[in-house]
């Protein structure tokens, strides 16, 4: 989905600039499809992988083996760590090779936190999601109607989109624009606090792992 | 403790557990030795599942003693879980996992593994190997459940209502497993509604009421412990209908149309006494003239139902 909208927002606006400043569009909607990719896949399908394993059963099964929990979450969340991975890889190629967006050398630091940062957060904030969901198929509806709006307000898909300026204050305490803004920043320079970014992604990293941690059900 | 410890695999004493306020063990006491199938019966809020749970080490008592292989569930959960097995009720696959596959990654969370072809050969289930699990069929589900409780190799494998909901044929087989079980030198700790589910498996029961084992002992035992009698029957002959002849007055014989019912704590004494009455009496052969042995049923209800208090 992420290389689907990729291309699609790309088509339209790439090689123009973004209005009212001289940056290129695609310098902003690539690491923006990025961000995307790491929720989607961080946020989306764990919490859903996870609901499922616990509607199955499969869950409470891992409990009778000696796999001590802490190491079957880790595996669980490391295999998603690595889709996600692999996801943002290929969105980063594609936004290069279609529409020339290339990191600024001294951005690849920034991109590689925010990657490292946005996976644990939006992951641990999947696992949370899991134990919240009543069931396995009420899980990716709340995980959808949760990011979606979100998303659209912080303009991942349109940096333009307006909002009021209270809304624009309450989606700037969100992760979501927080991680677009640290991966934007590592293609071209934007005007904002990289740091008070990392701390908002930092925060909700921590209320998404308390969260889970006080909310996991075996069943 | 007049057995050494190493003969008993589950060694419970005085224990207790309460909820809030509510007491709902107040001092089980039993014993199961190594190599044997035990089952734990009685009605459902008698404390079966909480007993069990304490045993697997997923929940903390309030009191008493329990060693389960020599371990405290309560805070060596960690070396228990790598020796015991347990085949929960209501527990799912992953959906996309092969037979063969599932038992395979079940066996690397194992210490000391048993090898795969033998885990298969014990349920069954050695031509599913390749099969998709979600293909598989109910009593097929519940044997594969068997393997990935049997993957570690253990030494105790916990039952919990292993063939609740299923058709005889299935249920036969899954007996079928749990006897390859036994016979592997497994011990078996067996929860279930069936009784001729435990009085086909069991070596022993337990009775559990209101937080207590009522009783406990081989089928038989248990059964003369709840003096269950022994029935005796046969057809009534006419003389006795009519009431020419009078039954022996030692034994209680109620007639009701044809038949004639005798129960007795003695089946020996009272066959002698019966066919001596019939020779006596010029009666023939009792005809249809039948022994039945007091069933786990019979004491069961007895025990459970016929009141205690």
């Amino acid at each position: 989905m992420p290389l689907a909208l990729l291309l699609l927002i790309g088509s339209t606006t790439a090689g123009g600039t973004v209005p009212g400043t001289h940056v290129k569009a695609q310098m902003i909607f690539v690491p923006s499809i990025l961000a995307f990719g790491v929720i989607v896949a961080a946020y989306v399908n764990l919490g859903a992988k996870l609901a499922t394993l616990r509607h199955d059963g499969v869950l409470k099964r891992i409990r009778t083996t000696p796999l001590p929990a802490g190491a079957y979450l880790s595996g669980v969340f490391g295999s998603t760590a690595a889709t996600t991975l692999a996801i943002t890889a290929c969105t980063a190629v594609i936004g290069w090779l279609a529409f020339g967006a290339v990191p600024r050398v001294g951005g690849l630091a920034e991109i590689a936190g925010g990657l490292i940062l946005g996976v644990v957060c939006f992951g641990s904030l999947g696992l949370a999601l899991s134990s919240v969901a009543r069931s396995a198929e009420s899980a990716s509806p709340i995980a959808n109607a949760s990011y979606l709006p979100v998303a659209i307000m912080s303009g991942i898909f349109d940096p333009t989109f307006s909002v009021p300026g209270w809304l624009s204050a309450a989606v700037g305490l969100l992760p979501v624009r927080a991680l677009a803004q640290i991966l934007q920043q590592g293609y071209t320079p934007v005007e904002h606090a990289p740091l008070s970014d990392l701390l908002v992604l930092l925060c909700w990293a921590v209320a998404g792992c308390a969260l889970a941690a006080w909310r996991f059900r075996w069943h | 403790m007049t057995e050494p410890t190493s003969d008993l695999a589950i060694e419970v004493c005085g224990l207790r557990m309460s909820y809030g306020g509510r007491q709902v063990l107040r001092g089980v006491d039993f014993d199961v030795r190594s190599g044997e199938v035990f089952c734990l019966l009685g009605p459902n809020g008698a404390g079966k599942t909480t007993t069990v749970e304490i045993l697997e080490g997923f929940r903390p008592r309030t009191g008493g003693s329990v060693r389960v292989l020599g371990l405290d569930p309560a805070d060596q959960q960690g070396s228990l879980r790598e020796r015991i097995g347990i085949v929960l009720q209501e527990c799912g696959f992953p959906r996309q996992a092969r037979v063969g596959e599932l038992v395979n990654i079940w066996r690397a969370y194992y210490p000391a593994p048993r090898p795969l072809d033998e885990l298969l050969a014990v349920v069954e289930l050695t031509s599913e190997r390749d099969s998709q699990v979600r293909r598989l069929s109910g009593g097929q589900r519940r044997r594969l459940d068997f393997a990935l409780a049997l993957a570690g190799d253990p030494d105790l494998v916990f039952l919990d209502e292993p063939t609740t909901g299923f058709d005889p044929e299935s249920r036969r087989r899954c007996w079928a497993a749990i006897e390859n079980l036994r016979s592997l030198g497994k011990t078996i700790l067996l929860t279930t509604h069936y009784l001729d589910e435990a009085e086909r498996l069991a070596d022993r029961v337990a009775i559990l009421q209101d937080g207590r084992v009522q009783t406990v002992g081989s089928v038989r035992q248990v059964a003369r412990q709840a003096g269950v009698p022994t029935t005796i029957s046969f057809t009534a002959p006419h003389a006795l209908r009519r009431g020419s002849v009078a039954m022996p007055g030692c034994l209680h014989v109620e007639v009701s149309g044809e038949l004639a019912v005798c129960r007795t704590p003695n089946a020996a004494v009272a066959l002698r006494e019966l066919l001596a009455w019939a020779a006596a009496n010029d009666l023939g052969d009792l005809d249809d003239l039948a022994v039945e042995t007091p069933t786990l049923e019979d004491a069961y209800l007895r025990l459970v139902s016929g009141g205690t208090r």
